[in-house]
């Protein structure tokens, strides 16, 4: 494989990770943000201050990104407490803004020059730098992001968050703590973000604030909403779409906000659940392609 | 023997009185509470059942103060309640919403983070609730496709999945046929006799009369009767905060 | 700098808000809808003046097409976008304003409108005349942009108070189903209401353009961060609200975020108190729950 290549499937990876971690929160927990940005850029940040100021390892600089991170996470998720819908996205936009702000502000973040030279992670002497070695770290890491994910889809919380997306008040009346679950749902999402900006930081071995930017979080909330809200394959599968197509389109190159921006407008209008969402268009051709064959068998379950 | 008090409750909204100086007491009884619109029912509900807090007063279940408690938290006291426009889980099955009620007062910690929800256990509880309020046959039914009576039923087999000492219900009886109001007051009745108490909000005066054997007025806010549904119907305060109303009603058309 | 200065330039700055607010709150009052393309509204608005500007010279004739293009395109946004997700819940819109916004924006800084970089509009202080006094002065462009506000916020309020629109717009704004049944044509109602709102935002871009003497593609962002700001410090759907809210915001900002501006840059300031306001007093400064 080329190092192109590699290189844009190690971003592929990255982006799928944040891109499951956002759908955490919007899809299970139905809180939109448009912040979530910032978590990425306090993950690249909390990993590149320990490395390059402090000397750490890469290994201490990503536990210490996903740690931090979450950390944060739950005191950025308070107002979601106070306030809904959305108006919360205009806070977490305004989160959003803030960290970046403080990013470029603040000399010990290095100010608008950012922060550079950060070490490859390295494991008994050898180095990941750049190459398949690091490819398969970001993976690893998108495959973590994604047992995380279904695993918490499977536990009470994921019911709870289940619960609080759909009523608040009917969730509160079958005993759900809804400001606990929405902070549970904040701090994972907001934790496994932090993860994937420390694997960022270190691919490109530096980190600036304005990668951060709000921009940024409408793409990812972008990836989350072509795919597919509330489900795995969705964000996946946007992620991977929307990360890979400016590398291989010119045009999406060039266009890259216009088409995430006129990608939410149609998905809006035409498609609200994403192409591959609950009870997609798309999802729903291709699962009726799959089941034809042994359609006998799986008859009942069609008709529930 | 389980009791509810409530003591002087008063609640205003801006200038509104919604209630004023509501005082009762239950005891092992089935109650019916009814009283003409904007009678302050369903706001009562909301402060027992900690949606709200009251302006004035408090309310305590079995000796325990339900003040500054949060829904959730009065739910794992054991009072569950049922809403007036039905609120289920709507992209959820049946069997989901009923476990919902199942496991969440029992793992309100962070150990909901690592245990699984569907469990032998759990799916066993779950349909239990689901046998008792005949929904098994619908198990696997996203809830929005349920048609009204049977979210009606939904709305209170998801409260009894929460094994609670005490039933709240606002309007069970609503928008239901006949047969399924028959239907409804039976499973009420069997509820009860497993030691269940319950306030019941009822618009539908036979079925409340005949049904409760308690029965309390409300209007404009305050308690105007209190007392067997015989007496109830032969009260004159009661008879004009109705007719009251009707005129009004009519006013409106 | 005198106080009776810094109040000159807090209202110059205040009329600015004004006019990018009432749209917002206008929209919200009756569709519930954050807005958040009107900032790529203002945008366009300023851009068409210049162009018109640069066209025909006359800086009157060149305000009243940037009003009218930016007023078109406030109702194509809402025909081709919001109209067909009125009875969705309501993140649907607000995901849609934020795509177009963020594609709004993206297209304008192509080479072939505005480009990426700032351009100047020249237009000075269009004959207006420079006040002098011995406490303040107002320079020609402060009293361009404070007459054109005055005069646009007169004639909306005489048209909200005065007319039949007026009370349609108002019965909308308080029950959109009980307006439709007695008889309002919410449609045309709802599209007015753009149409309106998003003149006078244009408005606003073409005086702001004019007083800094630059136009860019992005020069809309911070200003709309800031009408959503006064519009829940307004008290959400209220003009009035946002009127008070306006000058409250901009006297603050003379006078106080000067002095506390070094710790961080002001707009991340104006932003901390955004989400302080929707946690703490969501129904805006005077209102109530």
């Amino acid at each position: 494989m080329s190092g192109y290549i590699i290189s844009i499937a190690v971003f592929v990876g990255i982006w799928v990770s944040l891109a499951l971690s956002l759908n955490i929160l919007v899809g299970y927990a139905g809180q939109v943000s448009l912040g979530h940005a910032a978590f990425f850029g306090i993950g690249a940040y909390t990993s590149a201050v320990l490395t390059v100021r402090y000397e750490q390892s890469f290994w201490v600089g990503i536990l210490a990104a996903i740690l931090v991170t979450g950390i944060v996470g739950a005191f950025l998720g308070l107002p979601s407490l106070r306030v809904r819908h959305d108006f919360l996205v205009l806070a977490t936009m305004g989160i959003n803004f803030v960290v970046v702000a403080i990013f470029k502000y603040v000399d010990f973040f290095g100010g608008a020059m950012g922060l550079v030279n950060l070490p490859a992670p390295a494991l008994l002497g050898l180095s990941f730098r750049g190459g398949p070695a690091y490819l398969t770290l970001v993976w690893i890491y998108a495959g973590l992001t994604l047992l995380v994910s279904w695993y918490l889809s499977q536990t009470w919380a994921g019911l709870a968050l289940n619960t609080v997306r759909i009523d608040e008040e009917a969730a509160e009346a079958v005993g759900v703590s809804v400001p606990r679950f929405k902070i549970y749902a904040f701090v994972i999402s907001a934790a496994l973000a932090g993860g994937a900006g420390s694997l960022y930081a270190h691919f490109i071995g530096s980190v600036f604030p304005d990668t951060f930017a709000f921009v940024e979080s409408i793409a990812i909330l972008s990836m989350v909403i072509v795919g597919g809200v509330g489900t795995l394959r969705g964000p996946i599968f946007g992620a991977v779409l929307l990360k890979s197509a400016p590398e291989f389109l010119r045009f999406a190159q060039d266009y890259r906000f216009t088409l995430y921006g006129a990608l939410l407008v149609l998905m809006m209008l035409f498609q609200p659940m994403g192409l591959l969402g609950k009870e997609s268009w798309l999802w729903n051709l291709a699962r009726r392609r799959f089941r034809r064959a042994p359609s006998s068998a799986l008859a009942p379950e069609e008709v529930s | 023997m389980t009791a509810l008090q409530v003591e002087h409750v008063s609640k205003s909204f801006g200038g509104l009185q919604a209630l004023d100086d509501v005082s009762l007491q239950t005891e092992g009884e089935i109650l019916g509470l009814i009283g003409p619109n904007g009678a302050g029912k369903t706001t009562l509900f909301n402060i027992i059942s900690g949606f709200l807090s009251p302006t004035r007063g408090r309310v305590t279940y079995n000796g325990h103060s339900l003040q500054r408690r949060r829904p959730h938290q009065i739910v794992r006291l054991g009072i569950a309640r049922t809403f007036q426009i039905v609120k289920p889980f709507s992209d959820l099955t049946v069997l989901e919403n009923v476990l919902s009620g199942v496991g969440m007062p029992v793992y309100p910690r962070p150990q909901a983070l690592v245990r699984r929800y569907r469990t032998p256990v759990s799916l066993k509880q779950a349909r239990e609730v689901l046998a008792q309020t005949g929904l098994e046959a619908w198990a696997d039914t996203l809830a929005a496709n349920l048609p009204i009576g049977l979210q009606r039923r939904l709305e209170i087999a998801r409260a009894l999945a929460t094994a609670p000492s005490f039933l709240l219900l606002d309007e069970p009886a609503a928008g239901l046929t006949a047969q399924e109001a028959e239907e409804l007051a039976a499973l009420i009745r069997s509820l009860h006799e497993q030691d269940i108490d319950m306030i019941v909000i009822e618009h539908n005066m036979a079925f409340a009369m005949n049904l409760c054997e308690r029965i309390v007025v409300l209007a404009q806010g305050r308690i105007i009767a209190d007392g067997p549904p015989a007496v109830i119907q032969q009260d004159e305060r009661v008879i004009n905060a109705y007719l009251g109303q009707e005129e009004s009603d009519a006013d409106h058309q | 700098m005198p106080i009776a200065q810094n109040l000159s330039n807090a209202l110059v700055l205040a009329s600015t808000y004004i006019l990018m607010a009432v749209g917002l709150t206008m929209v919200y009052g009756v569709l519930k809808i954050l807005h958040i393309a009107h900032a790529a509204v203002y945008t366009i608005g300023a851009f068409i003046g210049l162009l018109m500007f640069g066209w025909i010279g006359n800086f009157w004739l060149a305000l009243v097409a940037a009003m009218l293009a930016s007023g078109v395109v406030g109702v194509l946004i809402y025909r081709a976008t919001y109209f067909y997700m009125l009875d969705a819940p309501r993140i649907v819109p607000l995901i849609a304003s934020i795509g177009l916004f963020v594609m709004l924006t993206d297209l304008l800084q192509k080479d072939f409108l505005m480009g990426p970089y700032q351009k100047a509009f020249p237009a000075g202080g269009a004959g207006m005349p420079r006040i002098r006094t011995e406490y303040f002065s107002i320079t020609p462009k402060q009293m361009l942009v404070l007459v054109v506000a005055i005069v646009l916020i007169t004639i909306l309020y005489l048209v909200q108070t005065r007319t039949r629109l007026g009370l349609s717009w108002q019965a909308a704004a308080m029950d959109r189903d009980m307006a439709a049944a007695v008889g309002v044509n919410l449609n045309q109602v709802v599209a007015l209401n753009f149409f309106i709102g998003s003149a006078l935002a244009g408005a606003g871009g073409v005086l702001v353009g004019v007083y800094n003497n630059s136009v860019f593609a992005t020069m809309g962002d911070l200003v709309s961060y800031k009408a959503f700001i006064i519009i829940v410090l307004g008290g959400m759907g209220s003009v009035p609200g946002v009127i008070v809210a306006s000058v409250v915001l901009a006297i603050i900002e003379n006078f106080l975020v000067a002095s506390v501006g070094y710790v961080l840059p002001r707009d991340a300031i104006a932003f901390l108190v955004l989400i302080l306001m929707l946690m703490f007093r969501p129904h805006g400064l005077l209102g109530r729950e």
